[in-house]
């Protein structure tokens, strides 16, 4: 098969996250950065699909040309055989998935892509439904379980309620990954020395025939969450303080 | 220089400590504790190690491994002993006490027989080099090899041999007359056997146990190197041990330093966090300086080592200083926490008993001493 996966470098899962003074970005200082986690999952299923059927993986990323430090690590370490890089910086999701979508045209011949559920930094939920739309090939969303037979697959996704869904249907596809459809490896030491000699393609909008277009939507300003209002102590013995706070539960926070 | 540069002097560097960071938080420390109380060592959790290609993290690729230097080794070691300093010794004596020596050493058909299964960790390796009445006096070991047709028999002890009672394959020093020699036994060696576990206050994740050598006949073929070329093997490993000794005790005292730091900040007394006292905060700075002061040291000198690049007194400071600061540092950790630090409920007494071993083990701090002091002298001889 071959196989597709989008991968998107953010801060850190647990990066200190601070709002930087001119309210529309985020202080970059010091922040360590790496694969989205839900794109690590998508890495994991491309990687996992490939020792069941064979074939090929290529990683398509957008982003800052210091972004192959981290592919090199998170995903030519684990076994994506190549990687795109497009060092571009399009104002708004739509922009993003256009110049994958053109990137993955242009590499063509794809029988699946991958894409992380959302990214852990700006969670748009958007990625891979807009890159599935403008591919024109089936998508599913959320997928925690995955299974391919010949050109048809079969996904499975959580509904509310705990209701599983199964979605099948055929190939070409773009599945975006949740949390549990996989658990992620750890790279392999050998694998960390040969990733430095796999080919990492650092390109440019031009080179894949691809526009961001102009943006239709822009960021208006970030705000950091209200500071946590102090605790309350409830005075008084184990009794009294007990059915104190039973009333604020109920009375004030309306949890109970 | 660039401090972060001298931890992690490339992408490659970099992304092995995060790779060998993420196993220790998700599947070292949680076994920690169980381990060492129980005094064994992880079996299972070893041979991942194995699986993730770190126990031939030394090894050029040709022979099977990843083809890393001694900085790798030293951020393998510093990351793995921020949790599990026992475990990590488990896999100090298989990588570097018994790989990484044996690969130095040994000719192609040695490679052909030893090397995939132990770098796979399908066979765990270590080395024997004291005995009862030779540790840091290694020359005066009794142990014997005589030459008997196309085998050697072996006589004699060895102890406190890390991995002795896990191990599949050691290599061991013997004398064939009054020259020291290199050579391997295997478990399938007739006259070969180990004694019980001999039990100690620290490093309980790992074992260690008597190599017994009776009549103990191996093919001649297991001669490393040539007769007589013992020392120069033991030498030449010498310092990359050091190293990845120094480089435990630096991971304890980073993961003290964390403790107390954080330590410093939850707990009140007297209606203040204790890091508003200068006694607390004296542990504290005093502890975090010493450790970066150990750790620039170690990665410094790791630069300057490899199979052909020699440091022995870059090496022999290194442990020197680093060891007493694992030690210093986790007793400081301890004495911040109070009470909390003393139970078993908490890693820092486990810290602070493994650290002590890093001031005996692969060279005594008299030792160190001792081998500096010449070395200096014969470096600026008047
Ligand atoms: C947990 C653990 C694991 C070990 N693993 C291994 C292993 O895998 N393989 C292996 O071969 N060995 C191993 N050892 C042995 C270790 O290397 C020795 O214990 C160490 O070298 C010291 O030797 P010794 O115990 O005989 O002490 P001794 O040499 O008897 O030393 C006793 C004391 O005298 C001092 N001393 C000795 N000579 C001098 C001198 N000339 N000048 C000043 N002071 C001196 C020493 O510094 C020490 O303080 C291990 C030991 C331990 C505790």
């Amino acid at each position: 098969m071959k196989i597709g996966v989008c991968a998107k470098i953010t801060p850190d899962a647990d990066a200190r996250i601070k709002v930087a003074a001119d309210g529309q970005s985020i202080v970059l200082d010091g922040v360590k950065f790496g694969i989205s986690d839900y794109d690590e999952y998508a890495i994991e299923e491309a990687i996992r699909t490939k020792e069941k059927h064979g074939g090929e993986i290529v990683s398509f990323t957008v982003g800052d040309a210091s972004a192959d430090k981290q592919l090199r690590s998170g995903a030519l370490a684990l076994g994506v055989d190549r990687s795109v890089l497009v060092t571009e910086n399009p104002g708004d999701p739509l922009g993003i998935a256009k110049l994958l979508a053109a990137a993955i045209q242009k590499e063509g011949g794809f029988d699946v892509v991958f894409t992380g559920k959302s990214t852990i930094d700006q969670q748009n939920f958007q990625i891979g439904t807009m890159v599935a739309e403008l591919l024109g090939w089936a998508h599913v969303t959320q997928v925690t379980a995955l299974e391919f037979e010949g050109n048809q697959f079969k996904a499975t996704r959580n509904m509310d309620a705990g209701i599983r869904q199964v979605v099948a249907g055929t190939l070409p596809a773009v599945i975006s990954c949740e949390d549990g459809l996989n658990t992620v490896r750890y790279a392999k030491l050998p694998d960390i020395m040969k990733a430095k000699k796999k080919p990492l393609d650092s390109v440019g909008a031009g080179a894949i025939g691809g526009d961001a277009g102009a943006a239709r939507s822009s960021v208006g300003n970030l705000a950091p969450p209200p500071a946590r209002p102090a605790g309350r102590m409830i005075e008084g013995d184990a009794a009294t303080a007990a059915k104190e706070l039973v009333r604020l539960l109920r009375d004030e926070a309306k949890v109970l | 220089m660039n401090y972060e540069k001298l931890f992690n002097p490339t992408d490659e560097h970099q992304a092995l400590r995060e790779m060998v960071a993420d196993f220790t938080r998700a599947e070292v420390e949680p076994q920690a504790a169980e381990f060492d109380a129980k005094g064994v060592l992880n079996v299972d959790l070893f041979r991942k190690l194995g699986e993730l290609g770190l126990l031939g993290i030394t090894i050029p690729e040709e022979g099977g491994g990843a083809g890393m230097d001694a900085v790798a080794a030293v951020i393998a070691h510093h990351e793995l002993s921020k949790s599990d300093p026992g475990f990590c010794l488990a896999y100090l004596a298989h990588s570097m006490l018994f790989v990484n020596n044996f690969y130095w050493a040994s000719n192609d058909e040695q490679r052909g027989r030893y090397l995939e299964k132990t770098i796979s960790g399908e066979w765990i390796g270590g080395m024997g080099m004291t005995e009862p009445g030779a540790g840091t006096d290694v020359i005066g070991m009794t142990t014997t090899a005589v030459k008997d047709g196309d085998s050697y028999v072996l006589n004699g002890t060895k102890t406190y041999i890390t991995n002795g009672c896990e191990g599949y394959v050691f290599l061991v020093y013997a004398k064939t007359g009054d020259r020291i020699t290199a050579f391997i036994v295997d478990r399938d060696c007739p006259g070969f056997s180990t004694s019980h576990h001999i039990d100690k206050l620290g490093m309980r994740g790992s074992t260690m146990s008597e190599l017994i050598f009776e009549d103990c006949r191996i093919p001649a073929s297991n001669l490393l190197g040539k007769e007589g070329g013992g020392l120069t093997h033991m030498m030449r490993n010498l310092e990359i041990e050091r190293l990845t000794l120094a480089a435990m005790s630096v991971g304890i005292a980073d993961r003290c330093v964390e403790i107390m730091v954080r330590h410093g900040q939850e707990r009140h007394t007297f209606g203040q966090p204790i890091n508003q006292y200068g006694q607390i905060q004296r542990y504290i700075a005093d502890g975090y300086a010493m450790t970066e002061a150990a750790k620039c040291l170690v990665y410094n000198v790791a630069r300057d080592v490899g199979p052909d690049v020699h440091n022995r007194i870059g090496s022999d400071a290194a442990k020197l200083f680093a060891a007493p600061v694992g030690k210093m540092v986790a007793d400081y950790a301890m004495q911040v926490m109070g009470g909390s630090g003393y139970c078993r409920e908490y890693p820092v007494e486990r810290l602070w008993r493994d650290a002590k071993l890093l001031e005996i083990g692969g060279g005594t701090l008299e030792a160190h001493q001792k081998n500096l002091t010449k070395d200096l002298a014969r470096l600026h001889r008047i």
